[in-house]
């Protein structure tokens, strides 16, 4: 659901008003309906935690907005949820996502370019990366809990494990995968093999190690809970977790959401940042 | 076995096979060619008679089967003496046109401060202005050709070597590039090798024109083309009796040669 078509926009400079106001009108027309999706899936909720009539089950909407309240203020001396603002919970884990993932992608970078470019090592490697992705992150994290112990180490190896394969695969497929074309042309100017590979392969390449990055990220969102449940408080997994353990169902519902929208919003900037970097996607 | 002291490509006896076993296919050859300083040689043939291959064996890209290719006396290298033009531009998308023409300028070891001086000059030789920090894609075809034209001339490569760089081009734009290229070469009196399909271009463009038997190719004509290098207008050389001439002789081997 939260897959945006977003339409194929063109970005010439200085196309004329009557261009943007045509773009305009649809874009206004996809906002509308946004929200009125919105609302309609929050009057379903309501409908069915009214239905449910058990707010340990489905906590309403308002009971979570009450939460909302409550989590970013101190109330009778307590301090959001466990001593942490939900606004601080979610930086925590944001934190870890952003190091995690940056470890991440520079390692599946690093990993792609040589897959992509060594054949033998693409022979041998390529199971390797593909039978880690194909492992569930809860799994190898009690591995690295024995190795790392239980604080910040462990959490962000988990996440640069998780977020490495899809950028390695990506890169080494778009490496390998270099217009044959260019590279002759770079070759008949006189470049060396590294001028080919930085100033030809990875240029050429970058669109779609964009789009394993964005993955990446998402991956490591996703496992962010996972990370955060071994000594994940403060951390917005962390609260999850625990907030299940007490039944506190509006809490785990608030802590979903928080993780859901700001995923969004992530990948909205990702977006917005391939744009800037990447202003020849689909042109040759 | 030297090459001639003033020939800039140097030809012997070259085969060249494609593929192994029954898919075997002889592309090219014998053939034996030599190219003196400062010439322009246009290689005319229908498709498939091996002169792309031929010009991809001058510039490095392989090796002949057969024979020997020698660029100012040595085994050609892709990237060193030869500044090579493509049927397509293929221009680099992530780069600016400036920045294309740029990087050639940094692959031939120009420095920095240079490079900036040189850019807009090279762009305004092959006749392009104010399009420095322009996309390659904003350009139209033909723009893009005259970049990729002059990324090739970046180089001070004593050898320009151009396979059939305005093919893709229409009739108009096409016209243009030719003279353009024509006076380019003119005035920078490097040598050139220009393979063609096109009668009318071989005869305007080269002071040289050899036109090759199809499949695999042989030499079956080598013409000097005696009209004049400067001094005219292109629509005053196209109207010269001997231009029509030696259209008519070349058109007639071309035609004999495929068979």
């Amino acid at each position: 659901m939260v897959t945006s078509t977003a339409a194929p926009t063109t970005t010439v400079p200085g196309s004329g008003p009557a261009s943007a106001t045509r773009r305009a009108r649809p874009a206004a027309r996809r906002i509308a309906v946004r929200v009125l999706a919105a609302a309609a899936l929050l009057g379903l909720w309501q409908a069915a935690a009214a239905a449910a009539a058990n707010p340990a089950f489905i906590p309403s909407p308002g009971a979570v907005w009450e939460q909302l309240l409550r989590l970013s203020t101190t109330h009778d001396g307590v301090r959001g949820y466990s001593g942490s603002l939900l606004v601080e919970h979610l930086g925590v884990s944001l934190r870890r996502i952003l190091i995690g993932s940056a470890i991440g992608v520079a390692g599946g970078l690093v990993a792609g370019v040589v897959l992509g470019t060594v054949p033998w090592i693409r022979v041998v490697a390529e199971p390797v990366v593909t039978f880690v992705r194909a492992l569930p992150p809860l799994a190898y994290f009690s591995l690295l809990i024995i190795w790392f112990g239980i604080d910040e180490t462990p959490k962000l190896w988990l996440l640069a494990i998780a977020a490495l394969p899809p950028v390695a695969v990506a890169t080494a497929a778009a490496v390998h995968g270099a217009p044959a074309h260019l590279v002759e042309a770079a070759r008949a100017l006189g470049a060396s093999r590294r001028d080919v590979i930085r100033d030809v392969v990875l240029p050429s390449a970058l669109p779609e190690i964009f789009t394993g990055v964005r993955l990446a990220v998402g991956i490591a969102y996703s496992s962010v809970v996972a990370a955060e449940t071994v000594n994940g408080v403060p951390g917005i997994g962390g609260m999850v977790r625990d907030a299940q353990r007490y039944l506190q169902t509006d809490v785990v519902v608030l802590g979903l959401l928080a993780i859901g929208l700001s995923g969004l919003l992530i990948d909205g900037l990702l977006r917005l940042a391939e744009k800037r970097l990447i202003p020849w996607r689909g042109r040759s | 076995m030297s090459s001639p002291p003033d020939s800039a490509v140097h030809v012997r006896d070259v085969v060249h096979v494609y593929g192994t076993g029954s898919d075997m296919v002889t592309a090219l050859g014998p053939i034996s060619l030599d190219v003196p300083r400062g010439s322009f040689l246009v290689i005319v043939g229908a498709s498939g008679c091996g002169k792309s291959t031929l010009l991809r064996l001058i510039a490095g890209f392989e090796r002949p089967t057969a024979g020997i290719v020698r660029t100012a006396g040595a085994a050609p290298v892709p990237g060193t003496g030869a500044g090579i033009v493509f049927q397509q531009p293929r221009l680099f998308p992530w780069k600016s046109v400036g920045g294309n023409v740029e990087l050639a300028l940094r692959y031939a070891g120009v420095p920095r401060e240079e490079r900036a001086r040189r850019v807009p000059e090279l762009l305004d030789r092959v006749g392009l202005h104010d399009v420095t920090r322009r996309r390659t894609w904003q350009l139209s075809g033909g723009q893009q050709q005259r970049v990729a034209i002059a990324r090739a001339l970046a180089g001070d490569d004593p050898l320009l070597l151009l396979d059939e760089p305005f093919a893709a081009l229409d009739a108009l734009t096409r016209e243009r590039l030719q003279e353009d290229l024509r006076r380019v070469s003119e005035q920078t009196g490097r040598t050139s090798v220009f393979v063609t399909h096109s009668v009318e271009e071989a005869v305007f463009l080269g002071s040289r024109v050899v036109v090759l038997t199809s499949r695999p190719g042989q030499i079956a004509l080598d013409l000097d083309i005696p009209l004049p290098r400067d001094g005219l207008e292109p629509d005053e050389l196209r109207a010269l009796p001997e231009y029509a001439a030696l259209r008519a002789t070349v058109g007639h081997a071309v035609r004999e040669a495929a068979g």
